[in-house]
């Protein structure tokens, strides 16, 4: 109490009047009763403002609490505890790593998920300093499939779906996390319905005049896939030669590479160049002869045309239905005439093969669908529900007992729950109360604990 | 007026008396008719003139009022026959009821009035003319009208079967100057669906021409007429109305080849755009296969278990609406169809 006096914090007096606390020390004439009873306000005043300090996802003062928290954390990191896992591959994944937290290295989220968390899990990433992922049912069972499928054949969907909040679009991560470990091509729509609404520059495609081009979002995600696939895109040739325009266009045999950065450059392009990289991989992806199903070593050494590809879509949904988006003469676009959109879809059906199509469902950011829909024809409506038949569904659940403690114990080891209540069992047992052992829900409860 | 519907039934219970008409079952309707004498004869314009008026000088020559003589009531025996004194409705006659009825408010902590000069036993209505025995010489009147219930009818089950079609009206009872209440018109035609010779496009077809007028869960079809002044015209409109259903949902008009998969009343998965996605991917995870193998293989598939189970939860999620389970079923469909 007494070094917070030193602080300049200014506080009334008895007479009303206001003074910084400086000057009321420098009045000796004071008489003493004053000077405590405004040291005993101050004190309270001090403390209200101390604990407003503890930052939720705030911007400024946030950083100055990571920065204050994570230097005395690293030497405590509890790595052997129990709701963590040291198994870091999510091949090795299995029932008796469920509810188990695993950590992916920064470097990997940097160029596996450019840009394809989740928002709010972006930003817990740089909170806690670490992407920590729990492991959970669903990502499991999609990778346990992927172990097992053949790969000559055509390529199986699974669609994941589930309330809202429940971690759908982690469970995507997840499963993705799988296929790069296993040197697969990553194609990865974070959210597919940023494509159906909001874009700032719709152009008439010049491939094809009733199409509409989205330069934007095209060349952000070139860019993301060209940072995900680094590694590949030199090793992938075209099959046929591409006509941009009068005097560019791009050869028979070139690398991936050089169709990407014209994407890249060439602004105007890039949505057909999305169209093109989709297509050559569509093509290519499990080999020429792709009935033959050589073995593994044999797809390795030829480099070239043998890969296997993840097609992931988050917000699956957005591909069907309406958009927000008008032509020229007001009338709504379909998304079938939205380049991005038809080339995805394209992607989305199982006529290709050596590879798997992981689609989340996302009601969040949907567009005229009621609220409270979460099921697959309701979100997909009878149009997408047929054309991505035979598909899997994978439903993601809420948390369950083992996973809530897990997911309690983590936040209480991150110190993210730091109010005196939330660590005892009465605080716990309102804290499921509140979320429903919802992990979204839980996530932002806990932010204002 | 007094819907005496309740009535009239329970009288056409004691007397079942059925009439076969064209082949069907027709109630037998039993008019019944009552009349109150509600005008009260006390005061007649021959006692009124007894009262002086307003206006009048002098006294008033009265004219001597005949004695009354003794209640009816002490001179009846007790074995009379009840139903001549009372053989229709009328009101309370205090002289004529020989019970010790009271009723109205007690004066001064005392008994209500007595039933002699008791005006509230003449408002109220009585069944002094329905007494047990007034309603079995009734019967017995009826009886020689009736014919005999067929032997063969003796369960409803069997009346269902040979009668499908049954007419339903009301016949009102009730005190005016007039019998006829428009009500008594209208005429309720029920019949089963499944009574009538009907396929599956009849069917289908029947049930959208008569909208909500038939009932899914019951299976019953219910017409009603009311639009003729008269309850036989009515009658015979409602069975004109069947007849011509009937006939109309048989035929096939040349629009009925435009009726698309949307217009469908039930999704059937036989012959869907679902069916087709599925065979094909099938079929391309089999590998290609060319000509009449493939036609082969196609029909091995369609008739495999997993393939058909997969086709009735694509079917319930379409028919029954999405639900967590019938997701689930789906789910384990393909994991079964896909070797998962």
């Amino acid at each position: 109490m007494r070094t917070s006096t030193s602080l300049p914090h200014i506080a009334p007096n008895q007479n009303g009047d206001v003074h910084t606390t400086n000057a009321v020390t420098e009045r000796p004439k004071k008489p003493v009763q004053f000077l405590i009873m405004a040291l005993h306000r101050l004190s309270l005043r001090l403390r209200q403002t101390v604990t407003q300090t503890r930052a939720l996802h705030g911007s400024g003062r946030g950083q100055q609490l990571g920065s204050a928290a994570v230097e005395p954390e690293l030497p405590v990191r509890s790595e052997h505890a129990i709701f963590r896992t040291t198994e870091g591959d999510p091949a090795h994944h299995s029932e008796q790593h469920l509810g188990q937290h695993y950590t992916l290295p920064p470097a990997t989220v940097r160029t596996l998920f450019p840009q394809g968390l989740p928002p709010r899990f972006q930003l817990q990433v740089k909170t806690f300093n670490e992407c920590s992922v729990m492991v959970r049912e669903p990502a499991v069972e999609i990778i346990s499939h992927l172990k097992r499928a053949d790969y000559s054949k055509p390529a199986i969907r699974y669609l994941l779906y589930g309330e809202r909040g429940t971690g759908k679009s982690l469970s995507l991560c997840h499963a993705l996390n799988y296929c790069s470990n296993q040197g697969w091509v990553i194609l990865h729509v974070p959210d597919a319905h940023l494509w159906v609404k909001n874009c700032s520059e719709l152009l008439p495609s010049s491939f094809h005049s009733s199409r509409f081009d989205q330069p934007i979002q095209a060349v952000q995600w070139l860019r993301n896939f060209r940072v995900t696939n680094e590694h590949f895109l030199s090793k992938i040739k075209t099959t046929r030669r591409y006509v941009w325009n009068k005097r560019e266009s791009t050869e028979e045999g070139q690398t991936l590479r050089e169709i990407v950065e014209h994407g890249l450059s060439r602004v105007k392009n890039s949505s057909d160049v999305v169209g093109v990289v989709l297509r050559e991989l569509r093509l290519q992806a499990g080999g020429p002869a792709s009935s033959a199903g050589g073995p593994e070593e044999e797809k390795v050494e030829e480099g070239q045309g043998r890969f296997r590809l993840a097609v992931a879509v988050d917000g699956t949904n957005a591909l069907w239905g309406q958009t927000t988006l008008k032509k020229e003469d007001k009338t709504p676009i379909a998304p079938e005439e939205l380049t991005l959109a038809y080339n995805l879809k394209k992607m989305l059906k199982n006529d290709w093969c050596g590879g798997a199509i992981i689609a989340a469902l996302s009601k969040t950011g949907s567009l005229f669908t009621p609220s409270s829909a979460y099921l697959p024809q309701e979100l997909l409506g009878e149009e997408g529900f047929v054309s991505l038949e035979p598909f899997l569904p994978v439903p993601v659940p809420v948390y369950d007992e083992k996973e809530f403690e897990s997911c309690y114990q983590y936040y209480i080891d991150r110190n993210w729950l730091q109010h005196e209540q939330s660590r005892t069992e009465e605080g716990k047992k309102e804290v499921i109360f509140l979320s429903n052992r919802n992990p979204a829900v839980l996530e932002r409860l806990c932010a204002s604990l | 007026m007094m819907a005496a519907s309740t009535a009239s039934t329970a009288i056409l219970s004691l007397c079942r008396k059925s009439r076969h008409l064209m082949g069907f079952q027709t109630p037998n309707y039993v008019y019944t008719r009552v009349t109150y004498s509600t005008a009260l004869s006390a005061n007649t314009s021959k006692s009124n003139k007894g009262f002086p008026g307003r206006g009048n000088k002098g006294p008033s020559k009265r004219i001597s009022k005949r004695e009354n003589g003794e209640p009816r009531t002490e001179r009846m025996a007790v074995d009379q026959d009840w139903t001549s004194v009372y053989p229709t409705a009328a009101p309370f006659k205090h002289a004529t009821v020989p019970l010790p009825v009271r009723m109205g408010y007690p004066v001064k902590r005392g008994v209500p009035p007595e039933k002699k000069g008791n005006l509230e036993l003449v408002k109220i209505p009585n069944f002094l003319h329905l007494t047990p025995a007034a309603i079995k010489k009734h019967c017995e009147a009826l009886k020689p009208f009736c014919t005999e219930w067929p032997q063969a009818l003796d369960s409803d089950a069997k009346c269902e079967e040979f009668f499908p079609i049954r007419l339903q009206s009301k016949d009102f009872v009730f005190a005016g100057t007039s019998l006829r209440n428009p009500q008594a018109r209208v005429v309720t035609l029920t019949v089963k669906l499944s009574s009538l010779n009907l396929d599956d496009h009849a069917q289908k077809k029947l049930i959208k021409l008569v909208g909500e007028r038939y009932n899914r869960d019951t299976d019953v079809l219910t017409l009603t007429a009311e639009r003729c002044p008269l309850r036989k015209q009515n009658q015979d409109y409602a069975m004109y109305l069947l007849t011509v259903l009937y006939h109309e949902s048989w035929k096939i008009e040349a629009w009925e080849e435009e009726k698309t998969l949307a217009d469908m009343e039930e999704y059937s998965w036989e012959d869907s755009l679902s069916q087709r996605n599925v065979m094909d991917s099938l079929l391309r995870m089999r590998g290609a296969e060319t000509g009449e193998a493939e036609g082969g293989a196609r029909a091995e598939l369609l008739a495999s278990a997993e393939v058909q189970a997969y086709g009735e939860s694509v079917s319930r999620i379409k028919n029954e609406g999405e639900s967590e389970s019938s997701v689930l079923q789906y789910r384990e469909a393909v994991k079964r169809m896909l070797n998962l």
